[in-house]
């Protein structure tokens, strides 16, 4: 049986890069907005957590407290920073890639360039037969599905959805029909921030907090945009499960070095294959 | 009443409309006729906010549009079918009615009963995808989608452009009919002669980004002249 | 010719510079330049090529690399000279230019921001496999390099001293900015305007928009490689953080900070940056990289040309002089 473990594994790490990429995805997809300071956002939401348990708040408390500070600095963000900067998505790479450098440089200062633990609210096991998993990291799992099909819903099943759909197809043509393109790409931007500091919240207590962990998300994330295809949601779904589970499976029967220059270069020769990814369609 | 005044507008530093002026009666079906890269599109462009004007003022009803947001002018009352007719491919024929409701004042469907009496091939084919429209069925799609935000001027841009000739003419006398039950003012850029002689009570000319001349469809119906100076024809 | 005075005379700034400077100050000066240089090589990919490329010390650390292990002798025992070792890690960085260029643009090749994630997505690859690399000194990097020997026909001349290195890496650098400066405006330079602004029409008028895409890639990657090589004499050890990410965006961040579309700017804002870096990261600690990130954030943002190209070239307009 020594071969579900890794698969276990496997698909939790697809979940959380699922989680971080959606974020991504809405902002890249609805904006040709590259935001580099995504997995600073991730970050934050963890550190949210640290505060919330420094600070003696409930476990909880703080799964609330995160998306919403993170979503009301990607509200700011977005209006100090993004809409000033729409129309040249170049532009926003390096913008944004400034922004990280200073969120990380924050948390530096505040917290010191250390590690940060956050204690799981649950310690318990579940084990069937004979194997056995931490009981929070299959919540989080459960978590993740539950966030990952709540998003795809709001997006293909609500009105704020079909704007923000129709925005994404012809930008132009939707603000002739009355549709306010402004309003949704700031909505849009912060469902998805809020999206990256829940995450951040949910797996803290199951990795070690520091400054320097967004980027270790961040290119992942990305290449399964790339690799999943940057037009239909379904595309981050794909490309999450190629990334995330070549990457966990080799970092198993491999090494974790060799496994992620291999996955990236895998992604690389994918993009270069298939621009349009594995699920794109003839755009 | 839309009244355009010395419009100037275009791409970058290139002007397309020079001091472009034009009023269009409330309740009339105004087509307005010109050669390609006269300026047609650029005009209904301007009105809709989707370029930016360089000077010169739009008011519809006395309540001034130019410089407003292209939602906003959606939401004044500017119904818009762009060339093309650009209906999203991917959404049923109810998801793009449901996006036009959301976007205006009214916010609801309550139009709805009404557009399918005008066009009861939407009701039939309610769930099915625009993309798998003719061309003649999203132009009825695009329409409706402007019309369900009972909008008080609708702008059409070429609606007959790669359609086929029967629906044109179906197309032509049901937006006629709609206009003279509702009181709907239309601006028609078009270049079919055939459409603007079906549709349109009051036309005007277009050379250079200018305005030419203006006059009613009899003047039209028994003089040559005017469609061989400013079409070729 | 008078476009290349302002070059000269930021040349003759520098060649008194060591006269007020101490010893501490003339080395410092010494990586300045090569990392001037460096920044000369993303200016001309980015700036005039229009290839954003997010991965410049990918080049830079091969040159590094390749220029460790020709001078150490770990290869060819015999071929140890610095010129040598040079022309292998210029040409050792172009030839990966041209094979990852070849790999990226071919065809209907990679662009924009996918070619930006793509291009930092190797650095990364090429750090950790840099790291791993224990014949190459693994994450240790390798150590000893040998300082540059500009004697030629058996006469050895080693460079120990920094005022030698200072005035060998001036004249180095500045010819290939001059070279670079007279290139950007001939016929060619038009050429990657052309290319920048309107590839499709480029083709159409019977350029090969990939080759010379490829050309200006290459280039670009062999000034990187050369800054590279001269670097590991000066600094005498190399590391796979030359090669990697972090150093990428740092030229990043310098290039667009001078201003990516003028050579002296983009190589006034590496030298400006590194320079307020070791004078500031004194006084305000920590404090300093979150002001750079802000000041980014904020120049791109307010004054995309940059920082420094932005008064320069009104400065130029008043003085009649084309930068």
């Amino acid at each position: 049986m020594d071969f579900i473990l890794p698969l276990v594994d496997a698909l939790s790490y697809i979940l959380i890069l699922v989680l971080i990429a959606l974020g991504l995805m809405i902002v890249f997809g609805m904006m040709g907005v590259i935001n580099m300071a995504h997995g600073e956002l991730f970050m934050i939401g963890a550190y949210v957590m640290v505060v919330c348990q420094n600070s003696g708040l409930p476990f909880l408390a703080g799964l609330i407290i995160a998306p919403l500070f993170v979503g009301l600095l990607g509200l700011i963000i977005e209006s100090l920073l993004i809409r000033h900067i729409y129309l040249r998505p170049l532009d926003t790479i390096l913008a944004t890639w400034g922004l990280s450098i200073a969120l990380k440089q924050l948390i530096v200062l505040w917290f010191g360039p250390e590690s940060q633990s956050i204690a799981s609210p649950v310690d318990s096991m579940v084990t069937l037969g004979t194997f056995s998993y931490p009981a929070y990291r299959l919540l989080v799992m459960g978590a993740a599905i539950l966030l990952i099909g709540g998003t795809f819903w709001t997006f293909l099943k609500t009105d704020f959805g079909l704007q923000a759909r129709a925005v994404i197809a012809r930008p132009d043509t939707a603000a002739t029909l009355g549709i306010n393109t402004r309003h949704l790409y700031r909505w849009s931007f912060v469902i998805g921030t809020a999206l990256a500091g829940l995450a951040g919240a949910l797996i803290a207590p199951t990795i070690s907090v520091d400054p320097q962990m967004g980027l270790g998300y961040l290119i992942p994330g990305f290449l399964s945009i790339l690799v999943g295809g940057a037009g239909p949601l379904a595309g981050v779904l794909a490309g999450g499960a190629a990334v995330g589970g070549t990457n966990s499976l080799l970092t198993v029967w491999i090494s974790p070095v060799a496994a992620q220059i291999a996955v990236f270069l895998l992604a690389i020769l994918v993009i270069r294959m298939r621009p349009e990814g594995l699920l794109g369609g003839k755009k | 009443m839309l009244e355009i005044s010395n419009l100037q507008a275009g791409y970058n530093e290139a002007m397309v409309l020079h001091d472009f002026s034009l009023i269009i009666e409330s309740g009339k079906v105004t087509a307005l006729m010109g050669r390609n890269g006269m300026g047609k599109t650029t005009l209904l462009k301007s009105i809709m906010g989707l370029l930016p004007l360089a000077s010169g003022r739009i008011s519809l009803d006395g309540q001034p549009l130019q410089g407003l947001e292209t939602h906003k002018i959606s939401q004044a009352g500017v119904g818009y079918v762009p060339q093309g007719r650009e209906v999203f491919e991917d959404f049923t024929v109810y998801e793009n009615l449901r996006l036009a409701a959301l976007g205006s004042d009214i916010g609801s469907l309550e139009m709805l009963p009404q557009i399918f009496n005008w066009f009861p091939i939407l009701e039939k084919r309610l769930s099915q995808k625009a993309g798998t429209f003719s061309g003649g069925q999203q132009q009825i799609l695009a329409i409706a989608r402007a019309l369900i935000t009972r909008p008080k001027i609708l702008l059409l841009d070429e609606p007959t452009e790669g359609i086929q000739p029967s629906i044109v003419h179906e197309i032509g006398v049901k937006l006629a009919e709609i206009s003279t039950q509702t009181g709907l003012t239309i601006l028609l850029v078009e270049q079919n002669v055939d459409m603007v002689k079906t549709m349109a009570d009051d036309i005007a000319f277009i050379e250079n980004g200018a305005l030419m001349e203006q006059c009613s469809k009899q003047i039209l119906l028994e003089n040559d002249a005017l469609l061989h100076r400013y079409l070729s024809l | 010719m008078r476009h290349l005075l302002p070059v000269i005379l930021l040349g003759s700034l520098f060649a008194i510079a060591p006269l007020f400077l101490s010893d501490y100050w003339i080395s410092q000066l010494s990586i300045y330049l090569i990392y001037g240089l460096l920044a000369l090589s993303l200016s001309l990919v980015w700036g005039y090529g229009g290839i954003l490329c997010f991965g410049q010390a990918v080049f830079f650390g091969i040159g590094a690399y390749v220029m460790a292990v020709m001078t150490k002798g770990m290869i060819l025992p015999g071929l140890t000279h610095t010129f040598i070792g040079l022309i292998a890690a210029v040409t050792a960085s172009v030839l990966f230019a041209i094979a990852l260029g070849y790999f990226l643009f071919a065809g209907k090749g990679i662009s924009g921001p996918y070619l930006a994630i793509v291009t930092l997505a190797i650095a990364i690859v090429l750090e950790r496999l840099m790291s791993n690399w224990y014949a190459l000194g693994g994450y240790n990097g390798l150590l000893d390099i040998p300082p540059m020997n500009i004697g030629l026909f058996g006469f050895d001349f080693e460079l120990w001293d920094s005022i030698p290195i200072f005035y060998t890496l001036l004249i180095v650098v500045f010819v290939i900015f001059l070279g670079l400066s007279i290139l950007t405006r001939s016929s060619y330079g038009m050429l990657l305007t052309a290319l920048k602004t309107h590839p499709e029409r480029l083709a159409f008028f019977g350029f090969s928009v990939l080759q010379l895409r490829l050309s200006v890639f290459a280039l670009s990657a062999g000034i990187a490689g050369f800054a590279g090589a001269l670097f590991v004499t000066v600094d005498g050890f190399a590391s796979p953080t030359l090669i990697g990410f972090t150093l990428s965006t740092e030229i990043l961040i310098w290039v667009a900070l001078g201003g990516k579309e003028m050579l002296m700017a983009a190589f006034l804002g590496a030298i400006a940056t590194r320079f307020a870096e070791s004078w500031l990261s004194e006084i305000f600690g920590d404090y300093w990289i979150l002001a750079l990130g802000l000041a980014f954030m904020a120049s791109v943002v307010l004054l995309p040309k940059g920082l420094i190209a932005t008064p320069l070239s009104a400065l130029a307009k008043k003085l009649k002089i084309r930068l």
